[in-house]
């Protein structure tokens, strides 16, 4: 089975961290008198206007105001921890314990034509580069591809699109997930159950994704297939063109979203002038003091990655191409959505950054020495996430936020694997204690 | 979503919704129901539409239960007999365990 094209296009999307409600909230109240939520925002438009007339007051309202933001940006620092390192969790469980996921049989994603079983490492390397420029270069694509669909207002071509996205990804990956696992533990299964469980799953999964439900179910199905993307492309990339996508997406991201002519930028400048919501599916949101839910904009995890799966079945060519655009653009419209939802309270992250994530700790699971790398890249994944969320509450825009957390991953992964590995090994040997 | 948030019939309408939805195989779905709609229907304090949304969580619950006892006694049926139905329980099965059971 070769898991396909769309793929790529999940990464786009996905990669998007949505800002929190501040900065977009922000420019809101002061456009217009909303009474909103207490957002920070609003109560500092909002105590402003009133402070006017009593100018000694604003200075106290000010500081107040800061200091609920920072508060805000901390609880929200925590809310995300949860599901990021859920995901990484299911992930590296699954790279351990079921082997499927690290074997390497030679297919290939069509988007990595150029193997890396080539005699010389220079060789290697350079089928490793063009890999990637092609797979951004799809990317790019698609996300130019969604940005204009969404400009020029195609919603139910998208809506089909990540509808047919999220099927894949529910249906066909979780079953393939599942057999995998029940061949790991040697478990005997019967069609009939099987049937019933993928249904049950992936129906429910359906509804609450794209309609209504709980938010902690829809929040957990994020998560699940986030992961479930994140084990395809790990298994399906080849080894060093992963490390070099990993590193190119991450500039790509800075790229879309904090360039005025970026497509991820354009995308969620467009949503916030047309005040809708991003796509379900494609965001992450921790919700929570909702005061009203908005129906799209609440949590949706991107489902970029249901794009990528699509293109297994051969007739799907024209859709997938279609729903790459989307990914990636989402992706990018994750990052801004939460300035839409006004009365949600709660940081967006895209499902791309949750992927992409995963992709990275996977990666180090499956192919670093030991425990150690595992954990420095995780480690290194979350204080990437602090860092960009403080830098979300003091600009209060949509950023990226895969660059600064895979930057340090790959610097841990490698620093870890190659200096600190033999190094402890030997204090091991030598029995020798620090 | 937040129920919290929703006027008390659309949350009916909801319940209504995913009950109706359950009859299609799909026992998950009731238990979604049973769990979310419960402190609407048993803990909050009585409205209008309350009395409704009780008897299609108890409904759910009640073809919850049935759907658990029927899959559970395929499952055991399966799993006792399956070596010993031969061909046909190797046609029925989706993975079939390696080595001496």
């Amino acid at each position: 089975m070769n898991t396909s094209d769309s793929e790529e296009e999940f990464y786009n999307e996905r990669t998007a961290l949505v800002s929190s409600e501040s900065p977009t909230m922000a420019t809101y109240t002061q456009d217009s008198q909303l009474p909103g939520p207490a957002d920070t925002e609003t109560k500092e438009g909002a105590s402003s206007r009133l402070a006017r007339g009593t100018a000694e007051r604003e200075p106290a309202v000010e500081s107040e105001d800061e200091e609920l933001t920072l508060k805000y940006g901390a609880k929200h620092v925590i809310m995300l921890f949860v599901p990021v390192t859920l995901c990484m969790v299911v992930v590296v469980a699954t790279i351990k314990s079921v082997s499927f996921y690290t074997e390497k049989n030679g297919q290939q994603l069509i988007y990595t034509p150029f193997t890396e079983d080539t005699p010389s490492v220079g060789q290697r390397l350079l089928n490793s580069v063009l890999n990637t420029i092609i797979m951004i270069s799809v990317i790019v694509v698609m996300t130019i591809f969604l940005v204009v669909l969404y400009k020029y207002r195609c919603y139910k071509f998208i809506h089909g699109w990540l509808i047919l996205s999220s099927l894949m990804l529910l249906f066909w990956f979780s079953f393939m997930y599942l057999g995998e696992v029940f061949k790991t533990y040697n478990v005997a299964m019967d069609y009939p159950t099987l049937v019933m469980i993928i249904w049950n799953f992936g129906a429910v999964g359906m509804i609450c994704i794209h309609w209504k439900g709980p938010l902690q179910l829809q929040q957990a199905y994020l998560i699940v297939i986030s992961a479930l993307m994140a084990l395809v492309f790990i298994k399906y990339l080849p080894e060093w063109s992963a490390w070099v996508i990993l590193g190119a997406i991450s500039v790509y991201d800075l790229i879309a979203v904090l360039s005025p002519k970026g497509p991820l930028r354009m995308l969620v400048e467009t949503a916030q002038e047309r005040n809708e919501p991003i796509f379900p599916a494609l965001i992450y949101s921790c919700k929570r003091t909702i005061e009203y839910s908005l129906p799209v904009s609440e949590g949706t995890v991107s489902l970029p990655f249901s794009d990528e799966e699509t293109p297994q079945s051969n007739g799907e060519g024209l859709e997938r191409s279609q729903e790459e655009p989307e990914n990636q653009a989402f992706m990018g419209r994750n990052r801004t959505y939460s300035a839409e939802e006004e009365e949600e309270r709660g940081v967006k992250l895209g499902l791309g950054d949750f992927i992409f994530y995963s992709v990275l700790v996977g990666k180090a699971a499956a192919t670093g020495g030991d425990w150690n790398t595992t954990l420095a890249c995780f480690v290194a994944i979350l204080i990437g996430l602090c860092l960009t969320l403080l830098l979300l509450a003091i600009f209060k825009k949509a950023l990226p936020a895969l660059p600064i957390s895979i930057t340090f991953g790959l610097v841990f992964y490698f620093s870890t694997d190659n200096l600190v590995r033999p190094f402890m090994d030997s204090l091991a040997a030598h029995q020798f204690y620090i | 979503m937040n129920l919290e948030r929703v006027p008390n019939e659309e949350k009916l309408n909801l319940c209504r919704k995913y009950y109706l939805g359950g009859f299609a195989f799909l026992p998950f779905l009731w238990l979604v129901n049973v769990v979310w709609f419960f402190r609407e229907a048993f803990v909050k304090p009585p409205y209008t539409e309350q009395q409704h949304i009780k008897t299609y969580v108890k409904r759910s619950a009640l073809g919850l239960l049935l759907w658990v006892a029927a899959l559970t006694t395929w499952i055991t049926i399966f799993q006792h007999f399956r070596a010993q139905w031969g061909e046909v329980a190797d046609y029925l099965s989706f993975t079939i365990p390696l080595g001496i059971p």
